[in-house]
């Protein structure tokens, strides 16, 4: 976290990664009123499409620096003495990170099972 | 007790127009400046101008500094000094570019040049057409320049002392003065700040009067430190009185509206000034439009339920001019008046404006003890600039769009004269332990406790007894009962006690080392008043209807020991130019 | 009328308090000539005004909950009883008196001032009409600070955050066509405080007595910073 960068870059990602978990969440609500797979297989046959894979992942990353970009913002405005602070932003980078492993490891489990 | 102290090559009292450019042009030159005011800068009341700055930049119409020379003269009655006035008119010009140089956000016209309005008493060509001379940045330009000349002395790092109250002159056996006694508003104490020129900027004291377009601040600070420092002032009987405040309340609204076309109407919808200045209408000078307004309400045409005021009209100028050339005004008649001027006409009365008198400079800004063969005595490192100056450029009645003017090129002038004296005088006069103990005895009078009369009380009963006794017409027998009236007040302040003897933020305290100015002040206004026996200017009398030329072309000058009145002739020689000779004042 | 007044005396209490004082309501009475009232009644109650007409920006005070200017505000328009307070989240000197000094050092803290890198013009530097009315809605500020102290970002860091009043200024001087300084003031801005702790939550719109929206010009700010970054 860069002093000089954290400010407009943290930002502008906000608000990307905000446009394309809109947008894909629009897609996904769309795909599963008109042609939701009806099975475990079928589930696993979706996913395992490379273009449903890129933008599960995507959407994911983006998920994941929204949420870090917000998390962030409110651990600057609330927690104030930076042992709690620097320790709340590890806390929650390591999670944040946790997070993003494990829904990789399904998405491509999928995959390979296929 | 052992006083805090500071030093500085020079102080400045008051955070004005005139406070702030003098100051900028000492930070500029790397000298070290105190700025002592007792609000925040930004509060002080040049902030409330609306109109605008006259200069003669032709950016409207043809235009020259000669021509608002003449129009200034004119303007002041013949009273005022054509030295100063051709000195203020040729530095209007440079001023104001420096001004925008320094980023005030003027108005503009469509080549990109600044825009110029029309106001009152202004004139091409020695008396012909209409001028447009004041540059304006909407209807706010007081609020635009203060802000600008603060920020400029933001980047010059000039050192603020803010929210101190500026409490006595310090001055030594031969009269210099060597800084000043102020009060820390927050803690409530003390400071002595020597420095080797002290710049008085306290601005007026429109507060002697009840109705005032005048900030509760506006107490005539400077000028009664001065008074008592055994410096006189001058033409204090000249009180301008604005012509259109808002009816009742006495907020401003600023001339710009008549020079954006507005006019003023009585109860059968005359338009009135036709009859009393035929030729500029709605546009004379404002002593000749508020006296025409006092005239129609007291014979019986005024407007309202008590038929005490006036109509402004302004609805035929339409919604787009409103919004864009008088913004400001529109939204303080919606607030005080309960009118939109785009709808209805906006109910006004004169209100008590400005002082045209003041502490008597050069025109650079040095404060002179006058004498009566003209020549004057310089008072060693004691400046004053803006209202509570009398350079003279006013005389009897100053035009509108001239105070800005005033303050700014006296300011920068005095700023100028001060880098110059303190190449010649660079060390710190020494200063005696009585002098400053007289300066803190000030102070401790007001330790006193025990029953008396409240501030309060007597400041009320005072500025009642102005507003009676001084106001627009002035008679003789008004007049000097005002002046024992006055005296009585004077003598009752010694029985005025403090109830509230805190240090922290104490604001009754301040009220009443301001009472203390203020009757000090009230005293030179209705003491010159009484014994100018002629009609000029602001100073209007029944029993003396005639200005008189022959016995009154001189400026009044009143000490406070003694309550003593002397004269001293106008300078009526310009520096390059004619003079101007005096003609009867018609618009 | 029923007022309630914050109380503080740091020379005589210990702890603040709400005092009721009765204000005999005339008509046009604004707030200031309430509590000027209260204080005819109550010589040592304290609060800041000058200029009675809204432009020196003295008389800011928390009013049932909301930052106003007493000397524009009716009281006829305010509910009763009328709770006043020192405005929210500034140290208190006295009553209704703060300590703002945080606040002016945000202000200068963006360089309130004009920065023009050319030689000057012997007259007026140029400024179309068009350009002069960027300025509209920016300059008119009068520092009463009723905006920042109403933003809980600049309540939670009033050391760091500009708060909207000195970021309306910002944007201020980007505006201004004359102003030459537009990267300065822009990458002085950068870092995730000075600037991006507005989470537009809007209360300084709502409270301004000038009716400026210096939300809108912290959109404005990044919007030119993201343009001159890609």
């Amino acid at each position: 976290m860069s002093r000089q960068a954290s400010g407009l870059r943290a930002w502008a990602l906000q608000r990307i990664s905000a446009v394309y978990l809109g947008l894909y969440l629009i897609y996904m609500l769309g795909h599963l009123s008109f042609n939701a797979p009806e099975s475990y297989e079928a589930w696993r046959a979706y996913v395992a499409d490379p273009g449903v894979t890129f933008g599960m992942l995507l959407f994911a990353t983006a998920l994941l620096i929204h949420a870090w970009v917000g998390i962030r913002d409110v651990l600057i405005d609330y927690v104030h003495p930076i042992m709690a602070r620097v320790g709340l932003l590890s806390l929650f980078a390591i999670g944040f990170i946790g997070c993003g492993l494990w829904f990789a490891k399904v998405v491509f489990l999928a995959g390979v099972a296929a | 007790m052992t006083l805090a102290r500071r030093r500085f090559d020079a102080l400045i009292i008051g955070a004005g127009g005139a406070g702030l450019n003098a100051a900028l042009q000492l930070a500029n030159a790397n000298l070290r400046v105190a700025v002592v005011s007792k609000v925040f800068p930004t509060r002080s009341h040049t902030v409330a101008a609306q109109g605008g700055v006259n200069a003669a930049l032709a950016n409207v119409f043809e235009d020259n500094w000669h021509w608002h020379m003449f129009d200034t003269v004119k303007g002041s009655d013949y009273l005022g000094d054509q030295d100063a006035i051709e000195f203020m008119c040729r530095e209007a010009i440079p001023t104001v570019y420096e001004l925008e140089h320094n980023g005030v956000p003027f108005s503009r016209l469509d080549n990109g040049k600044i825009y110029q309005r029309a106001f009152g008493g202004q004139s091409q060509n020695f008396g012909g057409a209409q001028a447009a001379r004041t540059c304006a940045a909407a209807d706010r330009t007081g609020h635009a320049i203060l802000h600008t000349l603060y920020q400029q002395n933001i980047r010059a790092r000039t050192h603020f002392f803010d929210e101190y109250f500026g409490v006595e002159l310090i001055r030594d056996e031969d009269g210099a003065i060597l800084g000043a006694l102020t009060l820390e508003i927050e803690t409530g104490e003390p400071l002595l700040i020597e420095a080797k020129t002290t710049l008085l900027a306290t601005g007026g004291g429109g507060q002697v009067f009840r109705t005032t377009s005048n900030a509760h601040i506006n107490t005539g600070d400077g000028m009664a430190m001065a008074l008592r420092a055994g410096v006189p002032l001058m033409d204090m009987e000249f009180f301008q009185f604005h012509p259109t405040g808002i009816a009742g309340r006495g907020m401003l609204i600023t001339e710009g509206v008549r020079g954006e076309g507005g006019y003023l109407i009585n109860k059968d919808g005359e338009r009135f000034m036709e009859r009393y200045a035929p030729t500029a209408k709605d546009l004379a000078s404002r002593d000749v439009v508020s006296r025409a307004i006092v005239t129609e309400v007291k014979e019986g045409r005024g407007c309202g339920p008590n038929a005490d005021h006036v109509l402004l009209k302004v609805d035929h100028l339409g919604e787009d001019i409103i919004a864009k050339r008088l913004p400001g005004i529109r939204e303080s008649s919606k607030i005080f008046a309960g009118v939109d001027p785009a709808v209805e006409p906006i109910p006004v009365f004169p209100t008590a404006h400005y002082m045209m008198g003041g502490i008597p400079t050069d025109r650079l800004g040095q404060v002179v003890i006058p004498a009566a063969d003209g020549s004057e005595q310089i008072v060693p490192g004691l400046y004053a600039a803006g209202e509570c100056a009398c350079v003279s450029v006013h005389g009897a009645n100053r035009l509108g769009g001239n105070s800005l003017l005033d303050i700014l090129v006296f300011g920068r002038a005095a700023g100028q004269q001060i880098i110059n004296n303190l190449k010649d005088n660079p060390e710190h006069r020494p200063m005696s332990e009585a002098a400053i103990d007289q300066a803190v005895a000030r102070l401790t009078r007001w330790e006193q406790s025990g029953e008396g009369i409240s501030v309060r009380e007597l400041r009320d009963e005072f500025r009642k007894v102005m507003e009676d006794h001084a106001g627009v017409f002035r008679t003789d027998e008004i007049m000097a009962e005002g002046v024992e009236k006055v005296k009585a007040l004077r003598e009752k302040l010694k029985d005025v006690r403090l109830g509230d003897q805190s240090k922290v933020f104490n604001t009754a305290r301040i009220e009443a080392l301001e009472l203390e100015n203020l009757i000090d002040i009230g005293m030179a206004i209705v003491l010159s008043a009484l014994e100018r026996k002629e009609s000029r200017g602001a100073h209007s009398r029944p029993d003396y209807t005639e200005r008189d030329d022959v016995n009154w072309l001189k400026h009044s000058v009143y000490f406070k020991e003694g309550d003593r009145l002397d004269y001293k002739p106008v300078q009526t020689k310009p520096l390059t130019v004619e003079t101007f000779p005096p003609k009867p004042r018609v618009y | 009328m029923k007022f309630f007044v914050y109380r503080y005396n740091p020379d005589v209490d210990t702890a603040p308090h709400m005092q009721e004082y009765d204000v005999e309501v005339t008509r046009g009475m604004m707030l200031r000539d309430a509590l000027m009232e209260i204080k005819r009644q109550d010589e040592a109650f304290a609060f800041r005004h000058s200029c009675g007409e809204g432009v020196c920006g003295s008389d800011a005070v928390n009013v049932n909950g909301a930052n106003l200017l007493g000397c524009t505000t009716p009281v006829s328009e305010l509910k009763e009883p009328v709770n006043v307070r020192p405005l929210p989240g500034r140290p208190v000197i006295r009553d209704l008196v703060v300590d703002m000094s945080q606040f002016y050092q945000q202000y200068r803290a963006v360089k309130p001032y004009l920065i023009h890198k050319d030689a000057l013009p012997e007259q007026e530097i140029l400024q179309s009409p068009e350009d002069r009315d960027k300025l509209d809605g920016l300059y008119e500020c009068i520092m009463c600070g009723c905006c920042s102290t109403a933003c809980p970002s600049f309540w939670w860091n009033p050391d760091k955050f500009h708060g909207p009043q000195a970021l309306l200024q910002a944007w201020r001087f980007l505006a201004d066509s004359r102003d030459q300084a537009t990267e300065e003031r822009l990458d002085a801005l950068e870092g995730p405080y000075k600037l991006f702790r507005c989470h537009t939550i809007m209360n300084c719109v709502e409270s301004c007595p000038k009716s400026l929206n210096p939300t809108k010009a912290i959109g404005k700010i990044k919007e030119l910073m993201l343009r001159h970054s890609i």
